[in-house]
Protein backbone atom coordinates (compact mmCIF):
# COMPACT_ATOMS: atom_id res chain seq x y z
CA UNK A 1 0.00 0.00 0.00
CA UNK A 2 1.54 3.32 -0.99
CA UNK A 3 1.72 6.32 1.33
CA UNK A 4 -1.23 8.24 -0.14
CA UNK A 5 -3.55 5.23 -0.04
CA UNK A 6 -2.53 4.55 3.57
CA UNK A 7 -3.23 8.18 4.52
CA UNK A 8 -6.66 8.11 2.89
CA UNK A 9 -7.47 4.86 4.73
CA UNK A 10 -6.31 6.27 8.08
CA UNK A 11 -8.35 9.46 7.63
CA UNK A 12 -11.44 7.53 6.54
CA UNK A 13 -11.20 5.37 9.70
CA UNK A 14 -10.63 8.43 11.95
CA UNK A 15 -13.52 10.43 10.43
CA UNK A 16 -15.76 7.34 10.46
CA UNK A 17 -14.98 6.69 14.13
CA UNK A 18 -15.69 10.35 15.01
CA UNK A 19 -19.07 10.30 13.26
CA UNK A 20 -20.01 6.89 14.73
CA UNK A 21 -18.97 8.18 18.18
CA UNK A 22 -21.20 11.22 17.67
CA UNK A 23 -24.14 9.05 16.61
CA UNK A 24 -23.54 6.85 19.66
CA UNK A 25 -23.67 10.00 21.80
CA UNK A 26 -26.99 11.01 20.20
CA UNK A 27 -28.32 7.49 20.85
CA UNK A 28 -27.18 7.43 24.51
CA UNK A 29 -28.53 10.93 25.21
CA UNK A 30 -31.79 10.02 23.44
CA UNK A 31 -32.11 6.81 25.46
CA UNK A 32 -31.51 8.67 28.74
CA UNK A 33 -33.75 11.64 27.92
CA UNK A 34 -36.39 9.58 26.11
CA UNK A 35 -36.24 11.88 23.09
CA UNK A 36 -33.81 11.63 20.16
CA UNK A 37 -32.43 14.96 19.03
CA UNK A 38 -31.55 14.49 15.36
CA UNK A 39 -30.48 18.12 14.92
CA UNK A 40 -27.18 17.28 16.62
CA UNK A 41 -26.38 14.83 13.77
CA UNK A 42 -25.91 17.76 11.36
CA UNK A 43 -23.65 19.51 13.89
CA UNK A 44 -21.59 16.33 14.29
CA UNK A 45 -21.06 15.86 10.54
CA UNK A 46 -20.37 19.56 9.87
CA UNK A 47 -17.98 19.71 12.86
CA UNK A 48 -15.99 16.68 11.72
CA UNK A 49 -15.80 17.83 8.08
CA UNK A 50 -14.87 21.40 9.11
CA UNK A 51 -12.16 20.07 11.44
CA UNK A 52 -10.76 17.94 8.62
CA UNK A 53 -10.76 20.91 6.21
CA UNK A 54 -8.93 23.06 8.81
CA UNK A 55 -6.35 20.27 9.25
CA UNK A 56 -5.91 20.00 5.46
CA UNK A 57 -5.40 23.76 5.10
CA UNK A 58 -2.94 23.79 8.02
CA UNK A 59 -0.90 20.89 6.60
CA UNK A 60 -0.86 22.57 3.14
CA UNK A 61 0.41 25.82 4.73
CA UNK A 62 3.00 23.84 6.70
CA UNK A 63 4.18 22.09 3.53
CA UNK A 64 4.47 25.44 1.75
CA UNK A 65 6.54 26.84 4.62
CA UNK A 66 8.84 23.86 5.19
CA UNK A 67 8.96 22.36 1.71
CA UNK A 68 8.81 18.62 1.14
CA UNK A 69 10.29 17.75 4.55
CA UNK A 70 8.78 14.68 6.28
CA UNK A 71 7.00 14.99 9.63
CA UNK A 72 8.71 11.96 11.12
CA UNK A 73 12.18 10.49 10.63
CA UNK A 74 14.49 8.02 12.42
CA UNK A 75 15.42 10.53 15.14
CA UNK A 76 11.82 11.46 15.99
CA UNK A 77 10.92 7.74 16.17
CA UNK A 78 13.81 7.19 18.60
CA UNK A 79 12.79 10.23 20.68
CA UNK A 80 9.18 9.05 20.73
CA UNK A 81 10.26 5.57 21.85
CA UNK A 82 12.20 6.92 24.82
CA UNK A 83 9.41 9.38 25.66
CA UNK A 84 6.76 6.65 25.66
CA UNK A 85 8.99 4.42 27.75
CA UNK A 86 9.35 7.23 30.30
CA UNK A 87 5.59 7.85 30.22
CA UNK A 88 4.92 4.14 30.82
CA UNK A 89 6.95 4.13 34.03
CA UNK A 90 5.69 7.52 35.23
CA UNK A 91 2.04 6.53 34.69
CA UNK A 92 2.53 3.02 36.11
CA UNK A 93 4.38 4.00 39.28
CA UNK A 94 2.86 7.48 39.51
CA UNK A 95 -0.73 6.23 39.56
CA UNK A 96 0.25 3.53 42.06
CA UNK A 97 1.87 6.14 44.29
CA UNK A 98 -1.16 8.45 44.00
CA UNK A 99 -3.46 5.57 45.00
CA UNK A 100 -1.28 4.73 48.01
CA UNK A 101 -1.12 8.39 49.09
CA UNK A 102 -4.90 8.75 48.73
CA UNK A 103 -5.47 5.54 50.72
CA UNK A 104 -3.14 6.69 53.49
CA UNK A 105 -4.99 10.03 53.54
CA UNK A 106 -8.21 8.17 54.23
CA UNK A 107 -9.77 8.26 50.74
CA UNK A 108 -11.11 4.72 50.39
CA UNK A 109 -13.62 5.24 47.57
CA UNK A 110 -13.23 6.97 44.19
CA UNK A 111 -16.10 8.00 41.95
CA UNK A 112 -15.76 6.54 38.45
CA UNK A 113 -16.71 9.92 36.94
CA UNK A 114 -13.69 11.46 38.65
CA UNK A 115 -11.51 8.64 37.31
CA UNK A 116 -12.73 9.39 33.77
CA UNK A 117 -11.80 13.07 34.22
CA UNK A 118 -8.37 12.09 35.62
CA UNK A 119 -7.73 9.71 32.72
CA UNK A 120 -8.79 12.39 30.22
CA UNK A 121 -6.31 14.83 31.78
CA UNK A 122 -3.62 12.16 31.65
CA UNK A 123 -4.28 11.37 27.97
CA UNK A 124 -4.18 15.07 27.12
CA UNK A 125 -0.88 15.51 28.96
CA UNK A 126 0.64 12.46 27.23
CA UNK A 127 -0.58 13.73 23.83
CA UNK A 128 0.83 17.19 24.47
CA UNK A 129 4.15 15.67 25.53
CA UNK A 130 4.20 13.54 22.36
CA UNK A 131 3.65 16.63 20.18
CA UNK A 132 6.49 18.47 21.95
CA UNK A 133 8.77 15.39 21.69
CA UNK A 134 8.07 15.11 17.96
CA UNK A 135 9.11 18.73 17.43
CA UNK A 136 12.37 18.46 19.42
CA UNK B 1 34.60 8.04 22.27
CA UNK B 2 32.46 10.67 20.63
CA UNK B 3 31.75 10.71 16.89
CA UNK B 4 32.56 14.05 15.29
CA UNK B 5 31.38 15.10 11.85
CA UNK B 6 32.16 17.82 9.33
CA UNK B 7 28.71 17.92 7.76
CA UNK B 8 28.12 21.61 8.47
CA UNK B 9 31.39 22.71 6.85
CA UNK B 10 30.92 20.45 3.81
CA UNK B 11 27.28 21.52 3.43
CA UNK B 12 28.16 25.20 3.61
CA UNK B 13 31.06 24.71 1.18
CA UNK B 14 28.64 23.17 -1.32
CA UNK B 15 26.12 25.97 -0.73
CA UNK B 16 23.33 23.68 0.42
CA UNK B 17 20.79 24.87 3.01
CA UNK B 18 19.58 22.76 5.93
CA UNK B 19 16.05 22.69 4.47
CA UNK B 20 17.31 21.57 1.03
CA UNK B 21 19.40 18.84 2.64
CA UNK B 22 16.44 17.71 4.78
CA UNK B 23 14.23 17.58 1.69
CA UNK B 24 16.78 15.63 -0.35
CA UNK B 25 17.50 13.08 2.40
CA UNK B 26 13.87 12.94 3.61
CA UNK B 27 14.73 13.82 7.22
CA UNK B 28 13.54 16.69 9.41
CA UNK B 29 15.44 19.98 9.68
CA UNK B 30 15.78 19.36 13.42
CA UNK B 31 17.63 16.12 12.68
CA UNK B 32 20.03 17.93 10.33
CA UNK B 33 20.70 20.46 13.09
CA UNK B 34 21.17 17.76 15.75
CA UNK B 35 23.64 15.84 13.54
CA UNK B 36 25.61 18.99 12.71
CA UNK B 37 25.88 19.89 16.37
CA UNK B 38 27.08 16.32 17.16
CA UNK B 39 24.06 15.82 19.42
CA UNK B 40 22.76 12.87 17.42
CA UNK B 41 24.60 10.08 15.64
CA UNK B 42 22.77 9.11 12.45
CA UNK B 43 21.95 5.47 11.75
CA UNK B 44 24.26 3.55 9.43
CA UNK B 45 21.67 3.91 6.67
CA UNK B 46 21.51 7.69 7.03
CA UNK B 47 25.30 7.92 7.37
CA UNK B 48 25.72 6.04 4.07
CA UNK B 49 23.10 8.30 2.48
CA UNK B 50 25.06 11.35 3.69
CA UNK B 51 28.30 9.99 2.19
CA UNK B 52 26.50 9.40 -1.11
CA UNK B 53 24.82 12.82 -0.96
CA UNK B 54 28.02 14.79 -0.37
CA UNK B 55 30.15 12.40 -2.45
CA UNK B 56 33.01 12.36 0.05
CA UNK B 57 34.88 9.45 1.73
CA UNK B 58 33.50 8.33 5.09
CA UNK B 59 36.60 9.43 7.04
CA UNK B 60 36.15 12.95 5.75
CA UNK B 61 32.58 13.10 7.04
CA UNK B 62 32.81 11.17 10.33
CA UNK B 63 35.67 10.43 12.67
CA UNK B 64 36.14 9.40 16.29
CA UNK B 65 37.18 12.09 18.74
CA UNK B 66 40.78 11.46 19.74
CA UNK B 67 41.27 10.94 23.48
CA UNK B 68 43.38 13.57 25.25
CA UNK B 69 47.13 12.93 25.23
CA UNK B 70 47.17 11.17 21.86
Amino acid sequence: MNNQKLQITIWSVVIGCMIIGGFLGVYIIGKEAGEYNYEIVIAIIVGVVLGFIIYLLFSKWNKKRNGNVPDVDERSVLLMKSYLMGVLYVVLFGSGAVLLILYSMGVHFIETGLLIVCMMGLYMLIGLGAIITKRL
Amino acid sequence: MKVINHIKEIRQKKGITQVKMAEDLQITRQTVNAIEKNKYNPSLELALKLIQYFDVPIEELFYLEKPEGE
